[in-house]
């Protein structure tokens, strides 16, 4: 025996012959590996399902731990060398069939797995805590879901949550790792990843607003995890700062998708109750029935105005109010800037200044005065997210082309990201001045917006910059 | 931004790990596998019935098929004789139209599953054996009471949220319908009477006992309906191994084909052995069925 024998080795025969036997099995195992490997060889094809284990290791890290397949052929002292060099040396014969990564279902675990640490919020669907994994100790956001006795079963809200939040793991989407039970039937939590800080609590705590470059970051990610949800059929449908999640690593994770559903082309009639007031798009506001992923677009303009501003950028006391503020930025609606604008149930009652002499360009370009530190790239960017008409406004994907982000100061390098002090990791309770999301099963309001401008044209006390009047209250 | 896996999950199912597929619940209570797999076949086809009756797409009704096969599945999955096979089909029925574009009430879904499980006016085989009624069945035959509605609405919402617990609230199915006329298009195959066909393997698929859905991703079983398909309408592919364009090998594509050649038989065999009485869909009538046998053992 070649091994020296160390003080520990022990010394009792029977020891000695399941050692002797487990190193025969070794043996055995490598020698048909060996052997394997020269059939592989011969057939001069790299077999599917060990590249399939290597791309979702590599790749797809973020996928559950896939069991079942890959135990099959990633083998921890296979010859994963000589399979690299087959590889290159055979580039063309080989067939790279690509391999679905492998997922399972399983009963959902009882919360008793989970020690609570301490309160985060509390939204309109369901409260947040901190809490702990007992059996591996990593710190966890536990939403607890709110289900009351709901005439229909389990919430269509909650299930869309689920659905989506599983289907749409990204980096920069919130990830939910498991679904977990109370005590009884229709306690259920989701587990997700925990992360520091919210946009909101950070933007009311930092002094001074955030940097261009730390702005391009944010906005970078939000846009980018908000791409990857509209390829994937899902609409958000309540962007707001309090649901963009903010960890010490310069990561934004978009959150809550209590409102979040898939959509279809063409769209499916859909509730127009949706988007917290002030991130909520003028055709929503309006009484459109029919919407798509604009609507998500014109919540990131409104992100992208409080990024700016440190202040939420339209902040209505309710639809009205918020319709007037919103006209009051962009100038109101005409026949070229949005056409067709006027069919929209609740633009009936809308009575518009007779002379309303619209900025140039199409969508106009917002009041510079109203973002003095922002450069003419950006402006073009906001301006075209907040375009009233939905379809001037820009896809996700086109939104993450802009040269708004390819212009110094270049995004700051997520590691560079200044870290804060959490609130949501203390026995702080986050506490937001932001209204909230609509509740589903509410009626529609019949919304009458003759008051928007008054009706009295000429000049009183208009803001200036949109050329038309407002009266306030 | 996104990694090339990214978005693979709208094409991908979760899969049966080999352990759900050698334990079920049922089989650790002591139902016989071949009635297991009788009793879920039965599901699937009531499933299917009831869908088509509520005009629900097929889609919903696939997907429903599917979750309610899931269910059973593992030690701890559902047991027949705790759940009744019928209250599965119905909550899995609700449940996926609930989160479909076309979702339907607890009163329509209750209202079918009542006629299609009528003895007397069910036109289900395996319910009725003695067929469909030739004269219209008597109303109270099939009608639900209200109070037998509000005890049932119960149930079913109930059995939903088991459903969902069994699943861990996982509801995602890939169905491979419209991938496979993807491919056909790809292949450039333009004769109706394949894409017919295509469609009908895969629903006829849904029933098999292989459980071809819970253990094949959706575009290996696509890619399986097609070469069926293809084969029995005399279409040519093109040469060569068209099926790893579609990232299937050979070995799994030809364990498909004989699995999905293999559910006529079954059927065949199932209409046979049950064509005197009915298939048991509650769980009362799964223990009876399993003392009857048990009786027949010890009489032998």
């Amino acid at each position: 025996m070649s091994v020296a024998k160390s003080r520990w080795a022990n010394d009792d025969p029977e020891t000695e012959a399941i050692i002797a036997q487990r190193r025969r099995e070794k043996e055995e195992k490598r020698r048909a590996k060996v052997e394997k490997q020269r059939q592989l060889e011969e057939a001069s094809r790299v077999p599917a399902p060990t590249k399939s284990a290597d791309t979702a290791q590599g790749v797809n890290g973020d996928v559950g731990p896939p069991k079942k397949r890959r135990r099959l052929s990633n083998d921890p002292d296979a010859p994963s060398a000589a399979d690299e060099v087959l590889k290159s040396e055979e580039p063309k014969k080989q067939s790279s069939l690509l391999r679905f990564p492998v997922s399972e279902w399983g009963p959902c675990r009882h919360v008793d797995n989970f020690e609570r640490l301490n309160h985060i919020e509390e939204g309109s669907y369901g409260w947040v805590s901190r809490a702990k994994d007992i059996t591996t100790g990593e710190v966890v956001a536990l939403k607890k879901l709110k289900i009351e006795n709901s005439p229909d079963g389990f919430p269509v809200t909650g299930l869309r949550e689920i659905q989506t939040l599983l289907e749409a793991r990204h980096p920069n989407v919130v990830y939910l790792r498991e679904v977990v039970m109370g005590n009884k039937m229709d306690d259920v939590y989701l587990v997700m990843d925990f992360l520091e800080h919210d946009l909101k609590t950070l933007l009311d705590e930092i002094r001074e607003p955030f940097l261009p470059s730390e702005i391009k970051t944010l906005l970078l990610q939000v846009v980018g995890g908000l791409d990857f949800l509209h390829s994937q059929w899902i609409m958000h449908r309540d962007l707001k700062t309090s649901n963009l999640l903010v960890n010490n690593r310069g990561e934004v994770k978009i959150a809550d998708f209590g409102m979040a559903r898939y959509y279809g082309d063409p769209p499916p009639k859909l509730t127009q109750l949706v988007v917290t007031l002030w991130y909520r798009s003028p055709e929503l506001l309006l009484g459109a029935d029919k919407y798509g992923t604009e609507i998500d677009m014109w919540s990131v303009g409104c992100i992208f105005g409080e990024l700016l501003t440190k202040e939420p950028l339209l902040q209505g006391k309710n639809e009205v109010d918020q319709v007037s503020k919103i006209f009051a930025l962009t100038g109101p609606p005409n026949q070229q800037t949005w056409p067709g604008f006027r069919s929209l149930p609740n633009a009936k009652s809308l009575r518009l200044p007779p002379t309303s002499a619209s900025p140039a360009g199409n969508p106009p370009l917002l009041p510079r005065s109203r973002f003095p530190y922002l450069t003419n790239a950006g402006l073009d960017l906001l301006s075209s997210l907040l375009a009233l008409n939905p379809a001037s406004r820009p896809t996700a994907q086109q939104c993450l082309a802009h040269p708004y982000f390819r212009e110094d100061p270049r995004p700051k390098p997520k590691e560079m990201f200044p870290t804060f002090p959490s609130k949501a990791g203390m026995e702080k309770r986050r506490r937001h001045h932001t209204p909230e999301a609509p509740k589903r099963g509410q009626d529609a309001p019949e919304l009458d917006f003759a008051g928007v401008f008054g009706g009295a044209p000429g000049g009183d006390s208009g803001e200036a910059g949109a050329g038309f009047t407002l009266r306030l209250g | 931004m996104a990694h090339p896996m990214a978005g693979l999950k709208h094409l991908s199912n979760a899969l049966a790990t080999p352990d759900q597929l050698s334990n079920s619940s049922s089989s650790i209570d002591e139902v016989p596998s071949d009635l297991e797999s009788s009793i879920r076949c039965a599901g699937a086809q009531l499933t299917q019935t009831a869908g088509v009756l509520l005009h629900l797409s097929q889609d919903i009704i696939a997907q429903a098929i599917v979750i309610f096969t899931r269910f059973w599945l593992g030690a701890e999955g559902g047991s027949l004789r705790i759940y009744s096979a019928k209250d599965v089909s119905a909550a899995a029925l609700y449940l996926t139209a609930k989160i479909s574009f076309q979702p339907t009430s607890p009163r329509s879904i209750l209202n079918v599953y009542n006629l299609l499980l009528s003895p007397d006016a069910s036109p289900l085989w395996f319910v009725n054996p003695r067929g469909p009624p030739k004269q219209p069945p008597a109303a109270d035959t099939y009608i639900l009471s209200e109070g037998g509605y509000q005890a049932a609405r119960l149930v079913l919402l109930r059995i939903e949220s088991v459903i969902l617990r069994t699943l861990g609230f996982d509801t995602h199915v890939a169905l491979p319908h419209t991938i496979a006329l993807t491919y056909l298009q790809t292949l450039g195959v333009s004769k109706p009477a394949v894409s017919r066909r295509v469609l009908e393997h895969l629903n006829a698929a849904l029933l098999s006992p292989q459980l071809l859905y819970v253990t094949h991703q959706p575009n290996a079983l696509a890619v399986a309906a097609i070469y069926l398909a293809t084969r029995e309408e005399g279409v040519k592919l093109v040469d060569g191994e068209w099926w790893e364009v579609f990232d299937v090998d050979r070995e799994e594509l030809g364990f498909l084909v004989v699995g999905m050649r293999s559910t006529e038989g079954f059927m065949r065999k199932e209409t046979e052995q049950w064509k005197d009485k009915a298939i048991p869909m509650v769980t009362d009538e799964v223990d009876a069925e399993i003392e009857r046998r048990r009786m027949m053992d010890e009489g032998e």
